[in-house]
């Protein structure tokens, strides 16, 4: 895999929710948590996933249907040919020290819950919390049972009944953290910056825009303050920026 | 080091690299970096009278030896690319060039007429770009009196606002082409737009990767052909030249600057070298003018003719 266009055959797919699944891809490229690739049907259109996982050289990302393209994904079976682009953008790189906080909020848990595999694969401990709306929307929810994650929903239906920037505060004020790495909605993240920073410790962020080109070309995923490019300087900003 | 700063239609360039329509030219904050990033003046993308939606993804794609795109022209339309324009003044003092293009001689007068309100330092007439066929029939770039008619008909609406005419090397001769465009009034040339169509195809599925199906070739793989147009335009004319295609070393730029480009115009070179390419390529084009006798870009503008 790598910038061009190539397409490999779909090893398996698990379904986590109705709706939610995970898509397994035979690989052969460095990845690193927090980047993404560009995934192809083709004859249907082309969309940006961040990496969920990358494990004995097999790639997982795992997405939630929202519209069309997702909707399409959905019903694709193992042996067909999808196309991969990528990895594209910045990863994850929380700060030596005290371990990090992980925070995955929404389809957000993907690339925090590939940060967690990682660290651990490396013997390195982090704290990881996940926060949905509500359990059925929750990626992975049978690996959380062993109290891998805290795992906090808006409405209750598992874990505490919490909302995440909330839990976040809590966590924080407890514990010292060497980075708050997070992922998920935007007025989430926000929360969250702040709340790093009022604790003066780093945030490694990671956004979502509308992408197209993936390679810094096309301007889709500038964002409007900085013109930074969400798909090559991010999707994951350290917080202060970069020029 | 060597004073890079060059005027063209009276607009000074420092250092003389341009960034190229199409390419992060969608938003004043994008802009504002490249400039930020070392680009003496950025181009936006070209604009149409009303919003255009562009093709769907895959869309840009890189391969072995350049970059193919169709991205099909997506634009906010003259009325939001002129809100960005204001936006722009107030991030950067750079010069800002405007790009436009239309589907008949009225229209590109209509829409020069509406983007010169936002008051551009340079207008960029699109007439080559590739990938519109479907709608708008074979580019105007390949016809002279199709170029001619709309040279004519945007700078009548231009005003003061000086005119630079986007080249196809899809024509019968870029040379004669420029010299059609001199002669109706243009101010200068920008050369080239990309190449094409072409195709890349998928094995698997044994179809074309771009949804558009073709799209247009830049990068490395065009520039011996831009480095050519460039050449043939200036033994043609004697206007000014904003030299693009396959632009990404200080190497490169020279050679434009030897065949006869006042400035250098870089898109894909965004991808190669990332957007610091235009700080790189200007230190080491300022090096090579330090390294030659002239120690001049103005002396060495041209100086492959003779
Ligand atoms: C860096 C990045 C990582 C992502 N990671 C994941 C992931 O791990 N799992 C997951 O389920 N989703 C992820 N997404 C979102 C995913 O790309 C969109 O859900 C998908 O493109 C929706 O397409 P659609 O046609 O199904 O829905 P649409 O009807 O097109 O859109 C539904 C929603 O998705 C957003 N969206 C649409 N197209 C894009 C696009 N090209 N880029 C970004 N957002 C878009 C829309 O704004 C809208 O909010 C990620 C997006 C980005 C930018
Ligand atoms: C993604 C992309 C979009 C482009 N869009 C436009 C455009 O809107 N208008 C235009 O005149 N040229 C457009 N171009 C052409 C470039 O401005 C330039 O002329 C061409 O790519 C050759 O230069 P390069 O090799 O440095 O990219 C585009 C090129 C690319 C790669």
């Amino acid at each position: 895999m790598d910038d061009r266009m190539r397409t490999w055959p779909l090893l398996e797919v698990v379904e986590h929710n109705p709706g939610l699944k995970s898509f397994y891809f035979e690989t052969d490229s460095e990845v690193q948590p927090g980047q993404f690739i560009m995934l192809w049907l083709p004859g249907v259109d082309e969309k940006p996933f961040s990496v969920s996982d990358v494990d004995d050289g097999r790639l997982e990302v795992t997405v939630k249907a929202v519209g069309p393209f997702t909707r399409k994904l959905m019903e694709c079976r193992p042996g067909e040919r999808l196309g991969l682009r990528g990895p594209f953008g910045r990863p994850f790189a929380p700060a030596e020290g005290p371990p990090p906080l992980l925070v995955g909020g929404g389809c957000g848990v993907a690339p925090l819950r590939f940060l967690h595999r990682h660290l651990e694969r490396r013997g390195l401990s982090s704290t990881f919390l996940v926060g949905v709306r509500t359990a059925a929307d929750l990626m992975f929810r049978e690996e959380y049972a062993g109290g891998l994650a805290m795992v906090v929903t808006d409405d209750g239906s598992l874990g505490e009944r919490r909302l995440l920037p909330d839990k976040v505060g809590e966590l924080l004020a407890n514990q010292t953290y060497g980075t708050l790495c997070a992922a998920g909605p935007e007025v989430v993240l926000s929360t969250l910056k702040k709340l790093a920073e009022s604790r003066g410790i780093p945030s490694e962020l990671s956004y979502e825009r509308h992408m197209k080109c993936a390679v810094g070309l096309c301007g889709e995923c500038c964002l409007e303050d900085n013109g930074l490019r969400l798909c090559v300087e991010g999707p994951v900003l350290r917080h202060p920026l970069p020029r | 080091m060597a004073n890079l700063a060059t005027k063209v239609c009276g607009v000074t360039m420092d250092p003389p690299l341009v960034l190229a329509s199409g390419i992060l030219g969608v938003s004043a904050a994008s802009m504002a970096r490249v400039v930020r990033c070392g680009a003496g003046a950025v181009t936006m993308k070209s604009c149409s009278l009303e919003p255009r939606a562009g093709h769907k993804n895959p869309c840009v794609l890189p391969f072995e030896h350049g970059m193919l795109n169709a991205v099909g022209l997506s634009n906010p339309g003259v009325a939001g690319a002129s809100k960005v324009i204001a936006e722009f003044r107030t991030l950067s003092r750079a010069p800002l060039i405007a790009s436009i293009f239309a589907g008949s001689v009225q229209e590109f007068g209509r829409v020069a007429e509406r983007i010169a309100e936002a008051r551009p330092d340079i207008i960029e007439v699109n007439v080559s770009c590739p990938n519109v066929h479907s709608e708008f029939g074979a580019p105007f770039g390949g016809d002279f009196d199709a170029t001619a008619a709309i040279t004519r008909a945007v700078k009548d609406a231009a005003g003061a606002i000086p005119v630079a005419v986007k080249l196809t090397l899809q024509c019968p001769s870029i040379g004669r082409m420029a010299k059609v465009c001199e002669d109706s009034g243009a101010d200068a040339i920008t050369a080239i737009n990309t190449v094409g169509p072409g195709m890349l195809l998928d094995l698997a599925t044994r179809r074309p990767i771009l949804s558009n199906g073709v799209g247009g070739l830049s990068g490395g793989a065009i520039f011996p052909l831009a480095l050519r147009a460039v050449f043939e335009v200036r033994r043609h004319t004697g206007l000014p030249i904003i030299a693009t295609g396959g632009i990404a070393t200080g190497d490169q730029a020279a050679q434009m600057i030897l065949a006869g480009a006042s400035v250098v115009g870089i898109g894909t070179g965004v991808y190669t070298r990332g957007v610091t390419v235009f700080e790189e390529v200007a230190r080491e084009l300022g090096d090579w003018v330090d390294s030659t006798p002239e120690r001049s870009l103005e002396a060495l503008t041209g100086a492959a003719h003779g």
